[in-house]
């Protein structure tokens, strides 16, 4: 079977949607496990992705073609998964905080995330703090993702922490923080929990924080 | 007291500064001009290890001037060595070709959706449009137009800059074309007369750090002077 898990991660890699959503129906139809076909061969494909595109070792046309491909082998899975009665692990509230319109690492968090088990709620590009606010309020996530893509934007990161604190909800959630610029001393500058350096680990990160790494 | 001793200037910079500076910079005054590739901030964690060997290969201790700003985490890591680094306190090309930090913010809190184009982007650095042209023939016009749509659906303004009016009718027309392709995203087309200020100031600080051999170092919060031994960090650059 890890030839097929391998083809599957493989085709990711490559952009290739319609080979990745043909191959996942096909672990299907040989009746893998849905959770097992994520684990062993989607998470490892896109984390792959993440790794390479923080390197520098694949541009973001590519990515955005693998990150095509997994949502679409995604599509196939997710009925399966669901009536598999996989547990989710947690709760995550996404955004690209104020200023900052890029929402292509964001998107590969989310879904490496989604991929480890969490829920997802992505509130989007240019958040400002008082949506973070209003959304920890009404999602109560386990953990709070903000990504920056500009040096100018990573700023705002800062303020969206304060804001938290201010807002008295800083105890009830983790805080992960990843983008270009931003680096492991300046997330512990503004008092984030954590940083994650690409897509896999910020999805490990999350995993950290919930007690399922 | 003997007067200091005067440190070679040796210029380091992007491409896309390259007219500008070379418009600017004093007949004389630089021993070395190397312009980089543009491309170099797209991998931001390449940037200053391909900068370090630039630096590394200097045969002689020297004032480096930086035609760089923070760039992501593009110079966090560089290391001075036995050299003086000058940088501007900027974080990123478009504050140098808007005159100020002040100006860049300013532009940047009015509209965070904005894409640059200037002379430098124009002639060495990259556009939508030329990213589409680039795509299509790796992976079709269909494809190639979802990857564009992806990657700048959330921009709102393409601003053209120039230091002067008649840069501004020169490449108009050029911009006006990357405009008709952005009016896609619904993408409003600018132009702004920028300044050469910043730049002005960068190699006026250069010379006057290179006459005194780099022994008193100004303090001035539009510029970053690393001393020999020195690293260049990011929240040097924080303001």
């Amino acid at each position: 079977m890890s030839r097929l898990y391998e083809r599957i991660s493989t085709a990711i890699m490559e952009g290739d949607a319609d080979k990745t959503a043909k191959l996942v129906q096909r672990g299907i139809d040989q009746e893998l496990a849905a959770k097992e076909i994520l684990d062993n061969a989607m998470v490892v494909g896109m984390g792959e992705v993440g790794v390479r595109f923080k390197a520098g070792d694949m541009f973001v046309p590519e990515v955005l073609m693998s990150a095509d491909s997994m949502q679409a082998g995604l599509e196939v899975l997710r009925p399966h998964l669901v009536a598999s009665g996989v547990k989710l692990i947690g709760k995550i509230l996404m955004g690209t905080v104020k200023g900052d319109l890029h929402d292509i690492g964001k998107n590969l968090v989310n879904m490496m995330c989604e991929g480890a088990g969490f829920e997802i709620v992505d509130i989007g590009f240019n958040v400002d703090p008082e949506k973070f606010i209003e959304a920890i309020k009404e999602h109560q996530p386990d953990v709070v993702g903000m990504s920056a893509m500009l040096t100018t934007t990573m700023r705002a990161m800062a303020q969206t922490i304060k804001a938290i604190e201010e807002a008295g909800l800083r105890d009830q959630v983790k805080i992960m923080v990843g983008g270009a610029p931003v680096d492991a001393a300046f997330a512990e500058r503004i008092g984030a929990d954590g940083y994650g350096s690409n897509a896999p680990a910020g999805s490990d990160l999350a995993k950290k924080f919930v007690g399922a790494a | 007291m003997s007067s200091p001793e005067k440190l070679p200037v040796v210029v380091v910079s992007c491409q896309v500064l390259q007219d500008l500076l070379t418009g600017l910079l004093p007949a004389g005054l630089a021993e070395q001009v190397t312009f980089m590739d543009y491309g170099l901030h797209r991998v931001p964690g390449k940037m200053a290890g391909t900068l370090q060997e630039v630096l590394d290969d200097l045969e002689q201790p020297s004032l480096v001037v930086l035609g760089y700003g923070l760039c992501g985490t593009g110079l966090k890591g560089l290391r001075a060595g036995p050299h003086t680094l000058l940088v501007p306190r900027v974080d990123d090309c478009i504050a140098l070709l808007l005159g100020s930090y002040h100006a860049y913010m300013r532009e940047f809190q009015a509209v965070p959706g904005t894409y640059y184009l200037s002379k430098g982007w124009l002639e060495s650095g990259s556009h939508p449009l030329k990213e589409y042209h680039e795509y299509v023939p790796v992976y079709g016009e269909k494809e190639a137009m979802w990857l564009m749509d992806q990657q700048y659906q959330h921009y709102e303004r393409l601003v053209l800059v120039a230091h002067n009016q008649a840069d501004l009718e020169t490449y108009r027309p050029q911009a006006e074309e990357v405009s008709r392709f952005c009016e896609r995203w619904a993408m409003r087309y600018e132009e702004m007369l920028g300044s050469d200020q910043y730049v002005r100031r960068l190699i006026e600080l250069a010379e006057q750090l290179a006459s005194n051999g780099a022994s008193a170092p100004m303090a001035d919060k539009d510029f970053l002077i690393v001393p020999p031994g020195g690293e260049i960090r990011q929240e040097s650059f924080m303001r």
